[in-house]
């Protein structure tokens, strides 16, 4: 079976996150990328099921130059290939700009198996995965916690509120976007790292694909007009002092609610 | 101008809460913009409830009634919505950010080459063109977003508004729809496993996040505090994820909705799925080392600092204090 992945670099969860000049993104210099979290528990999922019966991982990332390390990270992990669209052509693309260029590459690729993260962790949007399954008009599911692959089909149980599940079965070619907490995901190992050094990263551009003036932040339906911390509202009372002070006006406000 | 399509959800037998609240939101912009509002109820045996649905406040309502859609499935779901845009011919369609709002709405979108925007807590009307207020970076920032044309297909993050209640005019119209082979099948819905410990019954919770950043933390830091109040420990996904503490646990949209007398949040940034799960309890205590993190918005009491260094001492003053 063949499986693409498509994986995000957001900036790592633990960034401090300023918002830059014009109000419309954050300030991107000197903060630390990582993969995202749901992309990363998607490509485990694919290498699961290519360690469980051979295939083929193909990682593919829309960005700069700086997610080349995440795609060797990737590939450090075990994916088999790596497409990065890299074309300034592609920045400030919207959700549907992005699902377009992914579809472009899955056409080439005609994998079985298409994942995405359910949703990006920097602008938590959740809907690229869903866009691509419909503009390559294969069935998908969302928020996959388990997935399992028997004949030709695939078992996702997906996640519902409050913790629910739903079993769904969808016939290949398909597209599953991932759920956190899905698997444990694996770490690139030593020799997986000097491996992968062999391994190609294939760098495309806007209109390699064919996609010129179709995407990008010309092309994009929603713009962001600005971006802010959000407004106070009444807020904690937040408490001063050193910390044994402040331990000491917790201790009394327990106390002053009964709990103790 | 187009009208404004709401696609209300049934569960448990009615319609959704959620769904009301997307009337809310749709009357708004109808009101400001001369949209007219239109609905569509989607499963089997739902005429009666397409009927409560158009008097208050739903308009003509599209009744989906089929059999392909007694269970859930997103071929059928996506179907139904198809249907109705197609009789309704809306340039603004209003889903809730709900698992079937994750499933279809973008899948809308893309085949209507429209505008997507989700999980918004608000849409303003300027200048004519519509605004839509959500949040990034779960929950650290906010935005405005404006999409270049119509359509558009929104979501809206349930809770973001008040239900709609008030009594209107309106009417049904039944709506047939074709589902095709092959699409997603449904096979079963699981409930949620009983399993553990039932936060919901607890008076008091210790809860911690990712930063504590293993299951020996909880048991060194968090698990003291719980012991010496007599309270339950609670968590934020990330360390039911990792695998530190068992699924039941886990407070939030995904795990329990918890109402204590009082909830302590040690390390945990307050994204709104945790935060659907715990802002209605008595008192919130938040402890954090950034003073921006959005657990303080929610929050009775805040403690700006390290959970490493406030909590033991807390967990100290606790047991002193009972002597
Ligand atoms: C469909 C869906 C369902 C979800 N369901 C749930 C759910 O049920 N429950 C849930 O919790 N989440 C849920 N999430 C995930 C949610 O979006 C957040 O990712 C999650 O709540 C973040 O957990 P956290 O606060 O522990 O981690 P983070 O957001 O990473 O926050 C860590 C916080 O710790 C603080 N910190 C770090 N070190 C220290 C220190 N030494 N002292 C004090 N503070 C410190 C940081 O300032 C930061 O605010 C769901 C997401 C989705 C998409
Ligand atoms: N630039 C990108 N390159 C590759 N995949 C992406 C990109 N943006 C989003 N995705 C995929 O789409 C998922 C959902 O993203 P979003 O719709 O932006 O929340 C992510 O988890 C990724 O799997």
């Amino acid at each position: 079976m063949k499986i693409m992945v498509c994986i995000k670099q957001v900036p790592h969860q633990d960034a401090r996150l300023d918002v830059k000049g014009d109000g419309t993104w954050i300030q991107e210099e000197g903060i630390k990328f990582e993969i995202n979290q749901y992309d990363q528990n998607a490509l485990e999922a694919a290498l699961q099921l290519k360690d469980a019966s051979g295939g083929e991982v193909v990682v593919v990332s829309v960005g700069p130059e700086r997610v080349t390390q995440s795609l060797r990270t990737a590939l450090g992990m075990g994916a088999d290939r790596a497409v990065h669209v890299k074309d300034p052509e592609a920045d400030g693309s919207d959700p549907l700009g992005i699902a377009k260029i992914l579809a472009a590459v899955a056409k080439a690729e005609s994998p079985d198996l298409l994942f995405t993260g359910f949703m990006s962790d920097d602008g938590n949007i959740a809907a690229v995965g869903p866009m691509l399954a419909a503009l390559l008009d294969v069935p998908h599911t969302t928020t996959a916690v388990s997935l399992k692959h028997e004949n030709g089909s695939i078992q996702v149980e997906r996640e519902l509120e409050g913790g629910a599940l739903e079993v769904v079965e969808l016939k290949t070619p398909c597209l599953v976007t991932t759920q956190t907490g899905m698997n444990q995901v694996r770490y690139a190992s030593l020799k997986g790292i000097m491996a992968a050094k062999k391994k190609t990263i294939d760098v495309k551009t806007v209109a390699d694909l064919g996609l010129a003036g179709q995407v990008g932040a010309g092309a994009a339906k929603v713009k962001i007009e600005k971006l802010y911390l959000p407004a106070k509202g009444q807020g904690a009372e937040i408490l001063s002092g050193s910390v044994d002070e402040v331990v000491g006006k917790l201790v009394g406000k327990i106390k002053e609610l009964g709990l103790l | 101008m187009g009208s404004i399509l709401v696609v209300a959800e049934i569960q448990k037998g009615k319609v959704r809460e959620a769904s009301y609240e997307l009337v809310s939101f749709a009357r708004k912009v109808g009101e400001a913009t001369g949209r007219e509002v239109k609905s569509l109820v989607l499963g089997q045996g739902v005429s009666g409830l397409a009927e409560e649905l158009s008097k208050k406040g739903g308009g003509e309502v599209f009744a989906a009634d089929d059999a392909a859609l007694a269970n859930y499935n997103a071929g059928g779901h996506f179907a139904a919505v198809k249907a109705a845009i197609d009789a309704a011919a809306p340039d603004l369609i209003l889903l809730s950010n709900t698992p079937s709002g994750w499933d279809v709405a973008p899948r809308v979108a893309a085949t209507l080459d429209a505008a997507f925007v989700s999980d918004c807590f608000d849409i303003e009307v300027d200048g004519g063109e519509l605004v839509f207020l959500r949040r990034f970076f779960n929950g650290k920032l906010d935005a405005r977003l404006r999409p270049a044309g119509l359509p558009i297909v929104a979501t809206m993050q349930p809770g973001a508004t008040a239900a709609f209640s008030a009594a209107s005019e309106g009417k049904v119209t039944p709506l047939s729809i074709t589902v095709g082979e092959g699409g997603t099948k449904f096979i079963e819905v699981k409930a949620a496993s009983a399993k553990g410990v039932d936060l919901t019954k607890a008076e008091i919770i210790i809860s911690g996040g990712r930063s504590l950043g293993g299951p020996e933390k909880f048991e060194e830091v968090i698990k003291p505090l719980a012991d010496a109040l007599g309270g339950a420990m609670g968590a934020s996904r990330p360390v039911v994820d990792a695998g530190w503490l068992p699924h039941a646990h886990q407070v939030g949209s995904s795990g329990q909705v918890v109402s204590p007398k009082l909830y302590v949040a040690c390390g945990i940034s307050g994204a709104i799925q945790h935060l659907v799960g715990m802002k209605s309890s008595n008192f919130i205590i938040a402890i954090n080392k950034d003073p921006d993190a959005p657990i303080f918005e929610v929050a009775n009491l805040g403690v700006v600092g390290d959970l490493f260094e406030v909590v033991p001492k807390l967990t100290e003053a606790v047991k002193t204090a009972k002597g």
